[in-house]
């Protein structure tokens, strides 16, 4: 048995190396494609995006303001126009990314305590870029009326220690755990280049097996008929290797960066795992009807919307019960819960092992897929 | 051959094919259905928190209490340490710890400034920021109140105090999108990708399939005696109809069923998509010239879906992209017909805002057909030319 699963990993090896096609997604496809979202990603955080200012005051305490603005590092006033209506137009054009309006008579109405209202109307159709300016824009607006509230109140009392309690009463200290946030990168592309390569991992599957089948190999590859699966397993061998390799080398590169908290070990088994299921899932849409050019059809619709299912961009808990359930049936999920874990929190071996198994019991499809093989085996003159 | 022939052997080569059929009917529809799942229930919902609350005071009880009743923060646990409710966070139980300091009542009191903790696991970035925004919102709120209370303490009459708390006011508005929506933050977008890559899918494993026939000198008749641009023309009135079809069914239905808003001008949408189908069509029977087997169009196009979605400025905006990822998006019709029909639908843009995005999609098109003709015409010319050589 050990012979044919070998026998036939060889053989595999074999034939990636006389196929361009094979060998391209075994490297430079993989890397490229790394490399394309990691360069997207590549500064992490939102710099100097480009705002619009309608100031309609023209004053000292305006142009205090606009120059606060100006200063923040998520903000750039790329244009100044007297009226709403341009500046709108210019968000729709998404030439800028939201407009900030200063009222007529807004430091007369400071100075008479009247408190004017700066507005602020921001592109919340884009809803990342939307939330990183709004909490930028409430911090330099709580700082600048600050700025000016403690010179108000020094006036009153002549105790800076005093009035500046006065102005902000209560302070609040943000901790992000793990301390990651801000920082995008780290976010997106830890979950992203692994939802791209668990689509290449099934595509690989599917050609390998697929194209035996074009080829009409599968007589040759299945010789005697027996050990169907170890001979399934040992074609798998190659690209299993290959692409846990892939694995491994993002892991260490990725927590190079950012701190690991776990085991690394767990998280590599994880990732082997991960990386067996979708073959064998791969497989199961294969014998679906053993026709290539429809199972890659399959592959896709498995595997093309995974990202949006994982719980990173928007929680898991808000999802509703056909989205977790098609959530649960991506080994994808189970991974990016135990790397987040691991990175994140190290929890224990004995937390995760429950996770672990449930990545292993998605190898449970190859027992239909070996009954598919044997009865299509017997049946189909090859 | 007359004109109807060829479009009847086009119809027959395409809907012959269970893989294309598959593709450009089945899984449009299914990912219609699909892709919006996650964010069918539109809002985020509450989060699970933790207090720690080393003050016990009558103030550390009211800021629990106007925590606990903003939207996005729900305390399910009040922890004794920080250390047992960062055991509640590591095993799931929690999302988010606030921590009230020791003294802080009297700190207020005393006017020391004293600070609130608030933590969320940073793991997935929505989640951040609800909390902080809640809580934020919250203890600013609070803080008012206890300003406001020190300011009468010192006799300052209520009105002036109550105005007096800040120097001005800061109001945001939300334009477009108002209720921060993800579905319509994502899917709009997100549908119009769908559609570029199922149609070249489709064309691709047709094309490719062409080709392998031709090598094998298999192929039907029409495809060696037809100009290549009566097929061509043939081909586009098929997806053109049935992807037409797709994108009234994604733009009309779909996004009236996920309450996703539609802004647009019927015409100026159709403008934009007729462009749009015009050009992913082009590229299509272009890609499908290059490709040499029916297998190879899916995983090629399948790969570039995350990295184009990326790419076109939604997620992440263009400023902060690299110029090289720039230039490489604006060679598919997704980048500008998602910034195109985003700006005309979800934004109420003019077209005039959209023209250059509505005039790239053309050159595209003309462009990606021009290389289509010119390379399917030599492609036939060569395998003829060998094939005969050989019989």
């Amino acid at each position: 048995m050990l012979d044919a699963l070998i026998g036939s990993a060889l053989y595999e090896f074999k034939d990636i190396r006389g196929s361009w096609y094979k060998l391209l997604l075994l490297t430079l496809v993989p890397l490229s494609l790394a490399i394309v979202i990691i360069s997207i990603f590549g500064g992490g955080v939102v710099h100097k995006m480009p705002i619009v200012l309608v100031d309609n005051d023209h004053s000292k305490l305006s142009r205090l303001f606009a120059t606060h603005l100006d200063a923040s590092p998520t903000m750039d006033i790329s244009y100044r126009v007297t009226s709403a209506k341009e500046g709108i137009a210019l968000v729709q054009s998404t030439k800028a990314y939201g407009l900030i309006i200063i009222p007529n008579g807004f430091e007369k109405g400071v100075m008479l305590h009247l408190q004017p209202q700066i507005t602020a109307m921001l592109n919340t159709q884009y809803i990342l870029i939307g939330k990183i300016i709004t909490s930028d824009l409430t911090s330099i607006g709580m700082k600048s009326a600050a700025e000016i509230d403690y010179v108000q109140s020094l006036a009153h009392t002549q105790n800076s220690t005093a009035s500046l309690a006065t102005v902000a009463p209560i302070g609040i200290q943000i901790t992000p755990f793990f301390n990651t946030y801000k920082n995008y990168f780290y976010f997106l592309v830890s979950a992203l280049i692994p939802a791209i390569w668990q689509i290449l991992i099934v595509i690989t599957m599917l050609i390998a097996i697929g194209g035996m089948t074009k080829e009409r190999r599968l007589g040759e590859f299945f010789k005697d008929r027996r050990y169907t699966l170890a001979k399934l397993i040992g074609l798998a061998l190659p690209y299993t290797l290959i692409y846990t390799l892939w694995g491994i080398i993002f892991l260490l590169y990725l927590y190079s960066q950012w701190s690991f908290q776990g085991s690394f070990t767990v998280l590599i088994f994880a990732l082997f795992l991960t990386v067996i299921a979708y073959q064998s899932v791969a497989l199961l849409l294969f014998v679906t009807g053993f026709d290539y050019a429809r199972s890659l059809s399959l592959g896709a619709v498995y595997t093309a919307p995974a990202f949006a299912f994982l719980g990173i961009t928007f929680p898991i808990y808000s999802m509703n019960d056909f989205a977790l359930a098609w959530r649960d049936i991506l080994p994808l999920s189970h991974y990016l819960q135990i790397q987040i874990s691991q990175a994140n929190y190290g929890a224990d071996i004995w937390l995760e092992s429950g996770r672990l198994m449930i990545l292993a019991s998605f190898l449970v499809v190859l027992i239909p897929v070996v009954i598919r093989f044997k009865s299509y085996l017997s049946k189909e003159v090859l | 051959m007359k004109f109807i022939e060829v479009l009847d052997a086009e119809l027959k080569g395409i809907f012959g094919d269970l893989a294309i059929v598959l593709t450009i009917l089945g899984g449009v529809i299914l990912y219609s259905f699909l892709y919006p799942q996650p964010y069918a229930k539109q809002s985020v919902s509450a989060l699970a928190t933790s207090i720690v609350d080393y003050d016990k005071s009558d103030l550390s009880r009211d800021i629990i209490f106007s925590l606990d009743a903003t939207p996005q923060i729900e305390i399910t646990r009040r922890d004794f340490s920080e250390m047992d409710a960062k055991d509640a966070l590591t095993r799931g139980e929690i999302k988010a710890i606030i921590v009230i300091p020791k003294d802080f009542k009297r700190d207020v009191t005393l006017q020391k400034s004293p600070t609130i903790a608030v933590g969320a696991d940073s793991s997935y970035f929505l989640i951040y920021g609800g909390v902080l925004e809640g809580a934020m919102k919250s203890i600013l709120t609070q803080g008012v109140k206890v300003k406001v209370a020190s300011l009468l303490k010192r006799q300052v009459p209520i009105v002036s105090a109550k105005v007096e708390y800040q120097s001005f006011s800061l109001k945001s508005i939300n334009l477009f999108n108002p209720n921060n929506s993800y579905t319509q933050y994502v899917v709009p977008a997100v549908f119009v990708l769908i559609l570029q890559q199922t149609m070249l899918i489709g064309l691709g494993i047709f094309g490719g399939g062409i080709n392998e026939k031709l090598k094998q000198n298999r192929v039907e008749s029409y495809l060696l005696d037809t100009p290549i641009w009566v097929i061509y023309l043939a081909r586009f009135i098929i997806f053109g109809v049935i992807f037409f079809i797709h994108m009234l069914f994604y733009f009309g239905f779909s996004f009236h069923y996920f309450e996703i808003s539609r802004l647009a001008e019927v015409g100026d949408l159709l403008t934009l998509g007729v462009a749009f189908i015009f050009s992913v069509f082009s590229l299509g029977i272009f890609l499908g010239t290059l490709f040499n087997t029916r297998e190879i169009a899916t995983p090629a196009i399948l790969l570039s879906s995350l990295p184009l979605v990326f790419s076109a400025g939604f997620v992440w905006p263009l400023e902060a992209l690299p110029s090289w990822i720039i230039a490489l998006s604006m060679l598919v019709p997704s980048t500008p017909a998602i910034q195109g029909f985003l700006g005309l639908n979800q934004m109420g843009a003019e077209f005039s805002a959209i023209i250059s995005h509505y005039t790239l999609l053309w050159i595209q098109g003309v462009i990606y057909l021009s290389l289509a003709l010119l390379i399917g015409a030599k492609r036939r010319e060569y395998t003829i030319s060998h094939t005969h050589h050989h019989s």
